[in-house]
């Protein structure tokens, strides 16, 4: 990935220095390739998720905007930028001081760390930088071949179900093929091994793995519902053109990518800025650098009153866990932000951190302080991290009506809809299924049924909506 | 490195255009409402638009609970609290705005096109602006200062050689009074039009929040309008009860008062202000007027339609009346202007019930190319 310039002699050695310092207190990754980065480039490469090789999208350009503009108010500045890969590459930036581009290296290395050995992050391609230079390859050969505003708009479609996936779907997907085999020495490989079978390799992956002939669409079988990866079940079953199935495979498996960095945000930032902050304390900072380093770790750490900062809950749950006497590393490895927050937090850490819920106030539309019990305050975080902090869509049946519609179930767990934006996220789905498609919801508790064509949205009363959104399952894989 | 940054521009561009065309069609929208308004700088405006989010599954507003970390007992406001909430591990992305530069000359381009408006002829090239001095020029008298050394070593060497005087073995050469060059200052006279608006409006207590927003809006698109065919603009804004005075842009567009209305009075200080700032000879002259209508008294709308006929008009490019509608204007003022001054079609006037009004009333004003 040949786009930052070299790093000049110093930070080669500080480079060599973190590393050994981390390898020193048992962290361990995949070789870490750091590149130098001028300020005003990295809200660029930032804009395209860290990887300067990525498709050509308006979005991108919009997200650069954003950044941008935050950065000239002064409001905003990016100070790391780690990719999950195999080699783990990060960037430096240019102008920073000698003190953060230590800080930024430790904390690099903590997350290479993690990306290494979490078991969520152990199904995901590790070649992806290849791999996106792929994807942005098809997608210029289709826009040179169809037209670039047809493909460009499909794009668009495409990248609005993105969230159809199911979070958990590479692990199970992973654990069951592991349950069949012995030999394989690491799980980390063995995970990647999966992960290459199903996804298919860097090359092969140009015509996606999981799709047989494009002649003629497969027939759903009850075998592939339900689901909620519904991206894949329209790349199986949908009548699109070629070229516009391998746009929706490109996209799923991008989302797949980095749907683990979403599911341990909390955790990874935790672990990054625990270690960065134990080997700067441990002989990596010179003394003269120790007041700039705490105002730099304090600012990164800081909580807005009333707010939540990944990097301080992560960190503060790290220490609480290791105060309680647990092996870290093996926290690191087998939890997510779900399942680890459910085992770290009780009642003495949601006091200590000053923890507590909050809820709008109708009449005055200000959050107030409205419960400080650790349970109450344990529930709220995980019901709004569960899935990915997003609301469980689950596909059902695919000729529910007898005119080949879909039927999709929201599983409701206390929080409704918004509505319109699920209006017209259907009609999205419906002009890439070619068909009608239902939405089974709850209303303030009243079942309602959104149907469209992709043209007209329709919103109906129904009871059977109260049968199957309210169950309450496991969100959980294991 | 540039390969990268290049793409980034590509994406940019792009998204500048999807957010031009998004302006383009909306641009009705923005016609009717202030939000544009004080956002102008010198060259650029800066648009919000809401970020252009595809639609997802998300939570709705039912959900307004969450966890948050800091003092505060049960049942305690949360401090630093804005309307977005507090925003914890799991929150959804809000609606978020973001704010992009357009030049002003597209929009007016914009604007043009949308209610199709002719550009303006200017009456003849009024000023000679001198565009600044650059010492591009050589002249045989200056100050030492703006010696040309190179210049006057060439001639004194010339001179040297051809007087037989060279000597190859002792290079030496000296200059005489006659082989000293200078700099001197070059101007380039280029002929150049300039135009003044006056905005003048009625800020008496009759003149509600809504009526005073209208005229806002209308005086900031028809600024960006002959922003766009002069290169040289001043803009005055004058308000007027009972009394009138000059003012500010940012009181112009925030100002609140109370009081009688005295049309003349607004119109002589026009007058004076083009009398000792704005000579006919080298200023295109665009006064505005904005009222609901009413008048202190018949006597001083005579007065009014006098110093019209009299002063104004024979001076002004066009002269532009516009009436909105308030719950106690009579809407009188008008009446009398069209019957006093309507066959000359150097006077435009236009009545405006509601915000929908102003694209129309702007096109009124704008329409003949004056």
């Amino acid at each position: 990935m040949a786009t930052g310039g070299h790093l000049p002699a110093n930070l080669r050695r500080q480079a060599r220095i973190t590393e050994a310092a981390a390898r020193a207190v048992g962290l361990d990754f995949f070789d870490v390739v750091f590149e130098m980065l001028d300020a005003a480039d990295v809200n660029a490469v930032a804009a395209y998720g860290g990887f300067p090789v990525r498709y050509p999208s308006w979005r991108f350009g919009m997200d650069y905007e954003r950044l941008q503009k935050g950065y000239d108010y002064g409001l905003s500045k990016i100070y790391e930028l780690v990719i999950n890969n195999d080699p783990t590459y990060a960037y430096l930036v240019r102008s920073n001081s000698l003190m953060e581009q230590k800080l930024v290296m430790a904390h690099v290395m903590g997350h290479a760390d993690f990306f290494k050995h979490n078991v969520w992050f152990g199904p995901t391609q590790r070649s992806m930088v290849e791999q996106m230079g792929h994807h942005a390859a098809r997608i210029r050969s289709f826009a040179d071949a169809y037209g670039q505003d047809t493909v460009e708009r499909f794009l668009d479609v495409a990248l609005g179900l993105d969230g159809l996936i199911d979070p958990y779907l590479p692990l199970r997907e992973s654990r069951r093929a592991e349950s069949r085999r012995e030999t394989i020495q690491s799980r980390a490989e063995r995970a990647r091994t999966d992960f290459e079978q199903h996804w298919g390799d860097g090359a092969e992956s140009l015509r996606p793995g999981p799709r047989p002939s494009r002649s003629a669409p497969t027939t759903p079988s009850s075998g592939d519902l339900p689901t909620f990866d519904i991206l894949g079940f329209l790349v199986e079953h949908s009548r699109l053109a070629d070229w516009q199935v391998e746009i929706l495979s490109i996209v799923r498996a991008e989302a797949y990518y980095f749907v683990p960095q979403r599911l341990t945000k909390i955790m990874n930032e935790g672990w990054a800025s625990y270690w960065h902050s134990h080997l700067l304390t441990h002989g990596l900072l010179d003394a003269s650098e120790i007041v700039d380093f705490a105002d730099c770790h304090a600012g990164a750490t800081a909580v807005a009153p009333g707010q939540l900062n990944p990097y301080k809950l992560g960190i503060e749950l790290f220490r609480h866990a290791h105060a309680r006497g647990d092996d870290l590393f093996q926290l690191r490895q087998v939890h997510n932000d779900v399942s680890f927050i459910d085992h770290v937090v009780d009642e003495q850490f949601a006091e200590s951190n000053q923890l507590f819920v909050y809820q709008r106030n109708s009449r005055t539309g200000k959050n107030m302080v409205v419960d400080r019990d650790w349970v109450a305050i344990k529930e709220q975080l995980l019901r709004e991290l569960s899935w990915g902090g997003s609301p469980r869509i689950q596909l059902i049946e695919a000729d529910a009506d007898g005119e080949g519609g879909l039927l999709l179930v929201h599983k409701h767990e206390g929080r409704d809809l918004k509505l319109d934006e699920a209006g017209a996220q259907l009609k999205t789905l419906a002009q890439v299924w070619g068909g009608p498609v239902h939405l089974l919801t709850l209303e303030e508790g009243v079942g309602r049924r959104i149907s469209t064509d992709g043209q007209e949205i329709s919103v109906i009363e129904t009871a059977r909506a109260q049968d199957v959104c309210g169950g309450q399952e496991s969100a959980q894989a294991s | 490195m540039g390969g990268q940054v290049y793409r980034m521009e590509r994406d940019r561009a792009r998204f500048r255009d999807i957010v031009r065309g998004r302006l383009r069609e909306d641009l009705r929208k923005y016609l009717s409402t202030s939000e544009l308004l004080g956002r102008q700088g010198k060259k650029t405006i800066s648009i919000p638009i809401p970020q252009v989010e595809l639609p997802r599954f998300r939570y709705g507003d039912n959900s307004g609970e969450g966890v948050g970390q800091g003092p505060g007992d049960e049942g305690d406001q949360m401090d630093g609290d804005g309307a977005e909430g507090a925003g914890s591990a799991g929150e959804q992305p809000g609606q978020h705005i973001l704010e992009v530069e357009v030049d002003l000359a597209e929009l007016a381009e914009m604007l043009g096109r949308e209610l199709a408006l002719p550009n303006i002829q200017p009456r003849g090239s009024r000023q000679l602006h001198t565009e600044g001095g650059r010492y591009t020029g050589i002249r045989s008298q200056g100050p030492d200062s703006l010696r040309h050394f190179r210049r006057t070593f060439r001639r004194a060497l010339k001179r040297t050689i051809a007087s037989g005087e060279w000597d190859p073995k002792d290079p030496r050469v000296v200059p005489m009074r006659d082989d000293q060059r200078f700099r001197s200052r070059r101007t380039h006279p280029k002929p150049e039009s300039s135009a003044v608006i006056f905005h003048m409006m009625d800020v008496s207590g009759s003149m509600g929040r809504e009526q005073k927003d209208i005229v806002r809006i209308k005086a900031f698109w028809i600024d960006t309008w002959l922003r766009s065919q002069y290169k040289n603009i001043e803009v005055v804004y004058i308000v007027h009860d009972a009394v009138a005075k000059v003012v500010d842009q940012e009181a112009f567009f925030h100002l609140r008062e109370s009081g009688g209305t005295k049309i003349s009075s607004a119109y002589e200080l026009c007058l004076k202000q083009i009398q000792e700032h704005y000579r006919p000879e080298n200023w295109n002259i665009y006064p505005f007027h904005y009222s609901d209508g009413d008048n202190w008294s018949a006597r001083d709308t005579a007065r009014c339609v006098e110093l019209l006929r009299e002063e104004i008009l024979p001076c002004a490019n066009q002269f532009c009346y516009g009436q909105v509608k308030s719950a106690y204007g009579s809407g009188q003022f008008k009446k009398d202007l069209d019957h006093a001054l309507g066959h000359d079609d150097q006077i435009v006037t236009t009545a405006i019930d509601s915000r929908e009004g102003i694209p129309e009333s702007i096109r009124a004003f704008l329409a003949e190319g004056r």
